[in-house]
């Protein structure tokens, strides 16, 4: 799988860890393991709803947080799915319409990330079919491509991870996970 | 001319040349920007998606009117409230406005030129509403009270122990100087603020008429977080930055972080359309287009093409000029060859007169330009209007308008020149002294002595034996080919008569125009166009060589340009441009004549500089090397080998003479880090400045003109 590998390898270049995960139970072990110290923030979405992620995060031993803006602050952790990934640069596409997602994508250090495998396209070009089509799906967006951490390079232009945003970027890759490029 | 503001320029001026540690900085960032630009955009064509971008903004200038309806309706339709700025302070006034209509304390921002363009934080705190820069590099100025000196890195221009005095005093502890601590410091501090804001203030860097949303482009996450935690975003995005298209979008977001600062792509794209969700109600959002200049700019058509900007910041990433003052002398609110261009039409003529001046001409920005921009030519036409408002100086004038302009007098003045130098040059062919308040002229180079007899007499007295000559052509010599290296014509003589080539010198020829031109007097320039295409022509010539590049793009692209209206010289001004070639151009591409030179010279190790116009200009760079190398010496490219030498022509005699020689240093350290014992170029001009600096250096390098490496290479043939 030719785009699956682009992107990998771009997307590691940027500073996202890539991990492949046999199934959810093995991305739920990753996730339980960095959250031992901290809230989790997992905003509502299909894909993570039919897997019953929530579940079994809390069976985890995984503590779950409102994704309210008053305990957003405070989450260590937050996990999302996205629609598809970009392999020439190595870019994540989520849909961040709900205020929820947003949140979990911006205040927590850590931001894990849920794709299914199947889910590249090559490259910006091609990423603007599914976006068209995700304007079309609802008449106000906010949509993000995200590319490995939060970087700075303002200060003597030495590059610094983790300004505003998250400063770790885990790509879990999943089989199976969701095969609508427009599903989070 | 206005003399108290160029007084203040010359302080600023001199006040950054002093300070070495700000032009290290900045060289290293170009050399490091240029490795990782060559990266990003491997196995991409450049050029081709230039034009792709140069053809879409166009088409977006001449629909603008149609698509700026269409992104208003549907923006309108998402639920934003838009708003036509015609000026800075309409759009200052409905921001603070809608901020006391908030009660708001505060309000997070995040990097926005277009803010800093219409001072919207000065109108923000008179309105009483505190606002907080969150980009970490605008949050470092903000606390220094200064502003941008690039346009994507607005504090490029300071240091760690800077930036950890100004966050001390924030924290109110001694911070280390340490950046990934400091940069933790910023995030700590600056959380608080989103969550806090009663509004949040973005830019744009797009904005997208098929959906009416915008682009937003960034690494930090600080615009992530202003456009979702306040109850209010305000969007402050300048009208020329519409698309049509998402695919048009696209196109811009390919090559814009590639071309800023090497990165595929930023860590962020943020697609935002209409009033999001945003706690349990929707977002207010306010779209604030700014015109402020840039409808007039539409309007002006030989600066138009300035409205194609991306705002990658590349021109001044590549300028040396950049490199060696800053942002903060070269440029008003926007920097760089772009930022004088748009200083112009957004802050005012008078505020772009003084930097209008200071870039050198090297075209280094327009090779790089992700729009095909021609900054120079805008430049030089700004110049113009410039020089038309304020008067290009009593001095330039006489020069020009008098003395240049009537050949037989400019000429024999440069005669006279040669007997009354003798004092200083004492019978040399170089000044290296000049007496009295001329000698900052031969403090870091020396001059070359104007020669006792011009080109143009000598090469009547030169036997030219081709007995069934290919080409008969004409030597345009140039001002320096003609009156200070006329030795340089002689040795093109020798090298064409050897390719059985006859050549010619017209005797009505005249100065090629640009030293007119590019002081902004352009009544001259064409007097003399005319005067050369009558004299160039008159022989009818099968080529016009030329020795100069400069020279060469004044007969190629200035006399066409300026005479195009004009029915009665168009067409000959064409015809010249059609049949005008430099001369190794000529030996390799008309001629196919490299091999004849094929191991003549005795070996040497020699290194190329690149002229400008003749690189950027006339798109020679390959047929020199080609014809260095075949005569038999080794070529060894040093580093920037076709960044300028700081000649620029009366850039480095009187406008700007201080930032040529730290150009000209640059290059010296460039030419002895190669190990040549030879630097080979193709133009007088490099040649005065280069040759100049080494002969002060006390190098033993040499500095020659191809056609003198060709000459003396044939000198060995048996």
């Amino acid at each position: 799988m030719d785009l699956l590998k682009q992107f990998s390898a771009v997307a590691e270049a940027a500073g996202a860890v890539l991990i492949d995960c046999q199934n959810p139970a093995a991305a739920v072990a990753l996730i339980a393991e960095r959250a031992a110290t901290g809230g989790v923030l997992l905003p509502v979405s299909a894909s993570c709803e039919r897997a019953q992620l929530a579940e079994q995060l809390k069976k985890a031993g995984v503590s779950l947080l409102p994704v309210d803006r008053v305990q957003a602050a405070d989450a260590v952790v937050g996990v999302t799915s996205a629609c598809f990934a970009i392999a020439d640069t190595g870019s994540l596409v989520l849909e961040s319409t709900a205020e929820d997602v947003r949140l979990a994508s911006t205040l927590p250090t850590h931001h894990f990330v849920l794709l299914d495998r199947s889910k590249v396209v090559a490259d910006g070009l091609a990423a603007i079919e599914p976006l068209r089509r995700m304007h079309q799906q609802s008449p106000r967006n906010y949509i993000a491509y995200i590319t490995g951490p939060s970087r700075t390079a303002d200060i003597e232009r030495v590059l610094t991870i983790g300004v505003h945003g998250p400063k770790q970027l885990t790509i879990l890759l999943l089989d199976d996970w969701s095969s609508d490029f427009l599903e989070m | 001319m206005n003399k108290q503001r160029s007084q203040q320029y010359k302080v600023r001026v001199d006040q950054a040349i002093a300070t070495p540690k700000l032009q290290k900085a900045l060289h290293q960032f170009g050399d490091a920007y240029m490795v990782s630009r060559g990266k990003a955009f491997t196995g991409l064509d450049f050029e081709a998606l230039r034009s792709e971008i140069a053809t879409m903004k166009t088409g977006v200038r001449v629909n603008h009117a149609a698509l700026l309806k269409q992104f208003i309706q549907n923006a309108e339709a998402a639920g934003a409230t838009v708003f036509q700025a015609k000026t800075a302070e309409d759009a200052n006034s409905y921001i603070a406005e809608l901020a006391k209509k908030k009660g708001a304390k505060l309000a997070v921002k995040s990097k926005s030129m277009a803010s800093e363009e219409t001072h919207l934080n000065v109108a923000l705190e008179k309105a009483g509403t505190k606002a907080l820069e969150t980009d970490l590099g605008e949050w470092i100025i903000q606390l220094a009270g200064q502003r941008p000196s690039h346009m994507v890195m607005p504090a490029i221009h300071m240091f760690k122990e800077d930036v950890a005095a100004l966050f001390s005093k924030v924290t109110g502890q001694q911070e280390p100087a340490e950046i990934a601590h400091l940069v933790q410091v910023a995030r700590e501090q600056l959380r608080q603020g989103y969550l806090d804001a009663d509004i949040g203030i973005t830019g744009a860097n797009i904005a997208v008429a098929e959906t009416g949303g915008i682009a937003l482009v960034t690494n930090e996450g600080n615009a992530r977080l202003a456009s979702t935690l306040p109850k209010v975003h305000v969007v402050l995005v300048g009208i020329e930055k519409l698309v049509p298209t998402l695919e048009d979008a696209a196109k811009v977001i390919r090559v814009l972080p590639k071309n800023a600062t090497g990165q595929l792509l930023t860590s962020y794209v943020t697609w935002i359309r209409g009033a999001v969700p945003c706690g349990d109600e929707d977002k207010e959002l306010h779209i604030v287009l700014l015109d402020n200049g840039r409808s007039t700019l539409a309007e002006s058509p030989h600066c138009q093409d300035a409205l194609n900007c991306i705002r990658c910041g590349a021109c001044a990433n590549v300028c040396p000029v950049y490199q060696t003052v800053g942002g903060h002398v070269f440029g008003h609110i926007y920097i760089g060859a772009i930022g004088i261009i748009l200083t112009a039409f957004f802050h005012g003529l008078d505020n772009a007169a003084e930097i209008v001046r200071a870039c050198i001409g090297c075209r280094s920005c327009v090779a790089i330009c992700p729009s095909n921009i021609d900054l120079e030519e805008i430049i030089l036409s700004l110049r113009e209007t410039i020089g038309d408002e304020e008067g290009i100086g009593a001095a330039k004038n006489l020069v020009f308008r008098k003395v240049m302009r009537n050949r037989k007098l400019f000429h024999s003045l440069l005669r006279a020149a040669s007997v009354l130098q003798k004092p200083v040059t004492k019978g040399e062919r170089t000044i290296r002294h000049l007496p009295l308040f001329f000698s900052s002229l031969t403090e870091w180079r020396t001059l070359p002595a104007v020669a006792d007899k011009p080109l143009r007499d000598l090469i009547l007295q030169k036997p030219q034996r081709v007995e069934k000559p290919r080409y008969r052509v004409a030597l345009y010599g140039g001002c320096a080919n003609d009156f200070l290296y006329p030795e340089l014509g002689l040795d093109l003589v020798t090298v064409m008569n050897a390719l059985d080539v006859e050549v010619y010198y017209p005797q009505k020829q005249n100065c090629c125009g640009v030293p007119a031109l590019y002081s902004g007097d352009k009544e001259t320039a064409v007097e003399l166009a005319k005067q050369n295409i009558d004299a160039m022509l008159e022989g009818n010539p099968d080529f016009v060589l030329t020795t100069c590049p400069t020279c060469t793009m004044a007969l190629q692209r200035d006399f066409v340009e300026h005479l195009k209206d004009n029915p009665a010289w168009a067409g000959r001004a064409e015809k010249l441009a059609a049949i005008t070639v430099d001369a190794a151009g000529f030996i390799v591409n008309q001629l196919g004549a490299a091999d004849v030179f094929s191991q003549l010279a005795s070996s040497e190790k020699v290194t190329y500089h690149d002229s400008c116009h003749l690189k950027r200009g006339a798109g020679v760079w390959k047929e020199p090397r080609q014809l260095i190398e075949s005569s038999g010496h080794q070529l060894v490219e040093m580093d920037h080998a076709d960044r300028c030498c700081g000649f620029g022509g009366s850039y480095s005699l009187t406008s700007h003479p201080d930032i040529a020689k730290m150009i000209l240093n640059d290059k010296l350290g460039d030419i002895a880090a190669s190990g040549a014992t030879c630097v080979a170029m193709d133009c007088p001009g490099c040649m005065l400045q280069i040759r100049g600096g080494l002969e002060k250096q006390g190098s033993s390098v040499r500095a020659q003109h191809t056609i003198e490496l060709l000459a003396e290479a044939l000198k060995n043939k048996k």
